[in-house]
């Protein structure tokens, strides 16, 4: 297990040598926050400053209770997402560079698993004062007990886990279409509309919002979210969690089986 | 640790089209595959501890059979075996004793210092700290590189991070070394230092090595042993002098005389040897029994002030041999 963690620590070291980058990425979180909170202040506005109708929230949201949904369902959103990995992934894949993976002891999976969490860990930092600043300037809004904060985390480290398992279910494609960039775009671009991360899922239509709960779309941003902002009652919690972790052992199972079959099929080209 | 490679075959799914836009949208929406043999019904046993060549022009199926011995692809048909794995199933007991060096840009991560990448095959391979010192000090000692390891591999020439690159395949001391092109791209410095290599820690650790190179040098100066692939079949297995010998079997002599020989004496010669001579010095490219007897004759008759004998040049050997392989293999 010890090795899975040394490429956390590699991939840090990796980051770390391209300082601007690392910075850049930094401004685009902050920036994204800035943009979102004027959006919706022009909505709240020109809805007369008026409670806005949220699912699971009797009477609505006020603006304080809204802006501090979405940015939290942005940072999650973020620490969620992958677009250096996935095309990482793809890369490799398209030009062999997988080989050099497979030919030593190490669980590809598992290899880019880590590289996800170790590129965006590097933010966690940033998103952490984020934080602890909401909570200040929101009080009393997120993070009620003790118990919510190690919700929140449980559920945030379900939610990485599954969106690791759609971006490499979809990375796998890429053994028979070679280039599949533009699905994982097409997956993030979607993803920021239907999983909460820009709007929030819950000021969808009930039809709408009964179809995604089929799906394992709610437990990226929504569901941790819900926990630190209390909208789900800790009763409700351990159905939630038992769906969380069964669509992880669902989808576990389908990159593993798509994985072996996507090898099978490797053409190792390139190298 | 042995490999075993039984009635393997490889073929590709290929599409093929013609350049521009026209046949780009035709390709596009109906692509015509074609089933490329990379590699026909190949037998191969290898031996613990030996060193063999795999020779081939470009195309015949040297990587092919490299990518399949290390598990990187599936066969069509047939099996490999490498102490009684099968490298496909990817077997970590396995993976932990062989190594694979393909290129330049391999295992090292591009953009920081080489021993970054060498401390994470330390714990990828799950080494002991004082085993994993004393072989990367053994190693970096080797190849002269200490000075090298705490730069990034991007800025490294060429020969730095193909040392590199074999110094991170080695920490692990795998018992099974297979190194396609190693000296691709190298000058000749490097290129002596990485053969040199191989015969030191073939002898010193009896590691099994299987090459493949395009220098003929390379395999006359590591591998007593050849494997020859032409267009994906086996062509020969066997000793690599006595192939070269095959191929080529004339020998080169020169023989300088003391004093003017008489024209009378060298068109006697003439009459039964096919030679030059040129103001007191005979040369004569034949087969080595002949040579032989030409100097016997020789030297019966004269005093010589000179002899030396030369090997014909491998590359020109191989090259004839390449371009027509029937003519010599039966």
């Amino acid at each position: 297990m010890f090795k899975y963690f040394s490429i956390l620590r590699i991939n840090w070291i990796h980051s770390l040598e391209y300082r601007a980058n690392v910075l850049i990425g930094l401004f685009a979180i902050l920036s994204g926050l800035f943009i979102e909170y004027q959006i919706w202040s022009l909505i709240y506005e020109s809805n007369n400053h008026s409670k806005i109708p949220m699912s699971g929230i009797d009477g609505g949201v006020n603006f304080n209770q809204l802006i501090v949904f979405i940015f939290l369902s942005i940072i999650v959103g973020q620490i969620k997402s992958s677009w250096v990995t996935s095309s990482q992934m793809i890369i490799e894949i398209r030009q062999g560079l997988i080989n050099k993976y497979l030919i030593r002891p190490i669980s590809y999976f598992w290899y880019h698993f880590m590289m996800f969490i170790g590129i965006n860990s590097l933010y966690i930092i940033v998103y952490t004062l984020l934080l602890l600043l909401f909570i200040l300037i929101f009080p009393g809004m997120i993070f009620h007990t003790l118990i919510s904060v190690l919700g929140f985390i449980a559920s945030l480290l379900l939610s990485i886990y599954l969106s690791y398992c759609i971006y490499f279910i979809m990375v796998c494609f890429s053994f028979w279409f070679g280039e599949v960039r533009s699905l994982v775009l097409a997956y993030n671009l979607a993803m920021l509309m239907i999983s909460g991360q820009y709007i929030p899922i819950r000021l969808f239509p009930e039809k709408v919002l009964e179809i995604i709960n089929w799906t394992p779309v709610p437990y990226l941003v929504d569901f941790p979210v819900s926990i630190a902002t209390g909208i789900i009652p800790v009763s409700d919690w351990s159905h939630k969690f038992l769906y969380s972790f069964i669509w992880c052992i669902v989808l576990t199972v389908l990159s593993y089986l798509i994985y072996k079959k996507g090898i099978k099929q490797y053409e190792a080209y390139g190298q | 640790m042995y490999i075993k490679v039984k009635d393997l075959s490889k073929s590709f799914k290929l599409f093929k089209r013609q350049a521009g836009l026209k046949a780009a949208f035709k390709s596009f929406l109906n692509r015509d595959y074609q089933n490329f043999y990379a590699l026909k019904n190949i037998n191969l046993n290898i031996n613990e501890g030996e060193i063999i060549g795999i020779l081939g022009e470009n195309g015949a199926g040297k990587t092919t059979l490299i990518k399949l011995m290390v598990g990187l692809l599936h066969p069509n048909k047939g099996t490999i075996s490498i102490d009684g794995y099968n490298p496909w199933k990817r077997n970590y007991k396995l993976l932990s004793n062989i190594s694979v060096v393909m290129g330049q840009k391999n295992q090292l991560w591009w953009d920081i210092p080489a021993s970054e990448s060498f401390l994470l095959n330390k714990h990828i391979y799950n080494l002991d700290s004082a085993f994993y010192k004393k072989t990367l000090n053994e190693l970096v000692e080797y190849f002269n590189v200490k000075d090298k390891v705490d730069v990034q591999v991007r800025r490294l020439s060429l020969g730095e991070r193909m040392k590199m690159e074999i110094i991170a395949a080695l920490l692990h001391r795998p018992q099974i070394i297979l190194l396609d092109e190693p000296t691709l791209g190298l000058d000749v410095i490097s290129q002596a230092k990485i053969r040199e290599f191989v015969n030191y820690y073939n002898k010193e650790h009896k590691t099994t090595f299987v090459i493949t190179s395009h220098y003929t040098k390379d395999i006359q100066e590591m591998c007593k042993r050849v494997f020859v692939l032409h267009k994906g079949s086996s062509i020969y297995d066997g000793d690599f002098q006595s192939l070269i010998k095959n191929i080529n079997p004339n020998k080169k002599l020169i023989f300088e005389f003391c004093d003017d020989p008489k024209d009378a004496f060298i068109n006697s010669l003439r009459n039964t040897f096919k030679f030059n001579y040129n103001n007191r010095m005979l040369s004569a490219t034949l087969p080595e029994s002949n040579l032989q007897k030409l100097l016997s004759i020789l030297l019966a008759n004269h005093t010589a002030n000179n002899i030396s004998f030369e090997e014909l040049p491998v590359d020109d050997t191989m090259r004839n041999f390449f371009q027509n392989p029937n003519k010599y293999i039966k």
